[in-house]
């Protein structure tokens, strides 16, 4: 037992063997973690290293920088990186190795080399790239059409953000009359939280994303410039595959982050990004001004292309229709003229016709009576002959018995007077004898 | 329809009333049907909608 210690009493041994073992001071690379300042200005942390592959940690060790050496190396690591000194970064530290009997094992920091956090950001941003363009998702979201009508924004800021009044007061005041919706979907831009809090908004935004046209993410006022957030991969990939345009204005001076590279556009403030959006459809509304315009004036020509068309087409008319009446009139006279030739032949025809038919029905008429005349002469001649007087002269005697004229022997009686007639005288004679013929 | 659609119908109407080959009757139908479209595009563009923005102010 008497080989024993006390705690304190071992804690002085190994802080004497530490003291003489680490008597320089030491440049050492590590991960920072759990970075957070006290109010004397002292900054405490974590350094962690993780298995490359794994990310298990693998080793850890408590630092300090106290509040005279953090001053200075805090605005000097900003200037160089571009980058508040956080968690989350790689570092290159020099130590001094301490162990203190209460508290144990730490390092003290005094010097860091900001050139090698800047080739850390570096690497792990070509890293993060690298992975996403493996996963084929780096350029998904550059690939989305820009819509028309992009006016539905969804915001992902913090709300008090100064960048983001002055994101609403540009869309707000465009000089175009253009209108825009905005829904701010509130997100920590920096801090511990920043990563986990942005992935939720855009989450939250992908629940709704058919009432939105696009993203804007934006940070800008902030006194600190941390842009691990930025960088990260769960970010970028979220942001790659998101299926709405994502514009961001997250304001900062150095390279552009991951975030910068997968989104749809990238512009360096608030303002900018609202500029974008009023730009985009400041070009919309010109197009349709311009479809107005050449509509315009394209039926205004087409009108009084028409008219004067009219205009030909109304002359033409009247030439066409004097010449068709001109036409028609001496056609009409040409008629007139043949109707009154032909009616003149006609008339000469019947004229003629008439005369011939006067001729021909005189002679007719004389024809008929000269025949007439002539069957009257030769019925006089006919009556002159048959006539009794001259049949009396050419031996014809009558027979006369008691005043009557006997034309039949049979009315004859013998021994009775009968008068025979002659064409000079008579003669009274007896009958003697009769003989009587058959006929 | 959307502004898409009615913009897409809108550059039809003037490239066909470019090419000259609409008659008068027809051209007169399609510049009506043209300013009735170009007027729903804008509206899309500047006038405000306020169902929209209370719709996304109601998003929890």
């Amino acid at each position: 037992m008497n080989q024993s210690l006390t705690l304190l009493e071992l804690n002085r041994f190994v802080r004497e063997v530490v003291k003489n073992n680490f008597p320089d001071t030491y440049w050492v690379r590590a991960e920072t973690s759990d970075v957070r300042r006290n109010a004397n200005g002292h900054c405490y942390l974590e350094f962690i290293e993780k298995d490359p592959v794994t990310q298990n940690i693998v080793a850890r060790a408590r630092g300090v920088i106290w509040a005279n050496t953090f001053r200075l190396l805090e605005s000097y690591f900003q200037s160089q990186t571009g980058t508040a000194f956080t968690s989350g970064m790689g570092v290159l530290v020099r130590v001094s190795v301490e162990f203190h009997e209460q508290y144990g094992y730490s390092l003290t920091v005094v010097d860091i080399d900001p050139s090698f956090t800047i080739g850390e950001m570096a690497r792990n941003r070509m890293l993060v790239i690298r992975r996403l363009e493996e996963e084929g998702v780096l350029r998904l979201n550059k690939e989305l059409p820009i819509p028309d009508v992009c006016n539905r924004i969804a915001v992902i800021s913090s709300a008090t953000a100064a960048g983001y009044g002055d994101f609403l007061h540009q869309l707000a005041s465009n000089p175009f009359g253009l209108i825009f919706y905005t829904k701010l979907f509130p997100a920590a831009m920096q801090g511990e939280n920043s990563e986990a809090s942005i992935i939720a908004a855009l989450e939250k935004i992908y629940e709704n994303r058919d009432m939105f046209d696009a993203v804007a993410i934006i940070r800008g006022g902030g006194a600190t410039s941390e842009l691990n957030c930025f960088d990260s991969y769960p970010v970028a990939t979220n942001c790659a595959q998101f299926p709405l345009p994502i514009v961001t204005g997250i304001g900062h001076e150095r390279d552009v982050t991951v975030l910068d590279m997968v989104a749809h556009t990238s512009v360096k403030t608030p303002t900018a990004v609202a500029e974008f959006f009023i730009d985009h459809q400041a070009e919309s509304l010109a197009r349709i001004t311009d479809l107005q315009q050449r509509l315009v004036s394209i039926a205004r020509q087409a009108i009084s292309r028409e008219n004067s068309e009219l205009a030909l087409l109304s002359k033409d008319v009247y030439h066409h229709s004097i010449a068709f009446l001109s036409k028609q009139n001496s056609e009409i006279g040409n008629v007139v003229f043949m109707l009154r030739a032909y009616s003149q032949k006609q008339l000469d025809t019947l004229r003629q016709e008439h005369k011939e038919q006067v001729v021909r029905f005189r002679n007719a008429v004389e024809h008929v009576i000269r025949s007439e005349k002539h069957r009257i002469e030769n019925a006089e001649q006919y009556f002159e002959m048959v006539s009794p007087k001259n049949v009396l002269k050419r031996g014809y005697t009558i027979t006369v018995q008691n005043g009557k004229i006997v034309t039949s022997a049979t009315s004859l009686v013998e021994n009775e007077c009968i008068e025979t007639i002659f064409s000079d005288g008579k003669a009274t004679s007896e009958i003697k004898n009769i003989e009587k013929w058959k006929i | 329809m959307t502004y898409s659609q009615a913009r897409k119908e809108l550059e039809e109407i003037v490239r066909s009333i470019e090419s000259g080959e609409l008659d008068v009757d027809k051209l007169t139908e399609k510049v009506k049907h043209a300013g009735e479209l170009i007027a729903f595009c804008k509206e899309k563009l500047t006038k405000a909608d306020e169902d929209l923005q209370r719709m996304l102010d109601e998003i929890a």
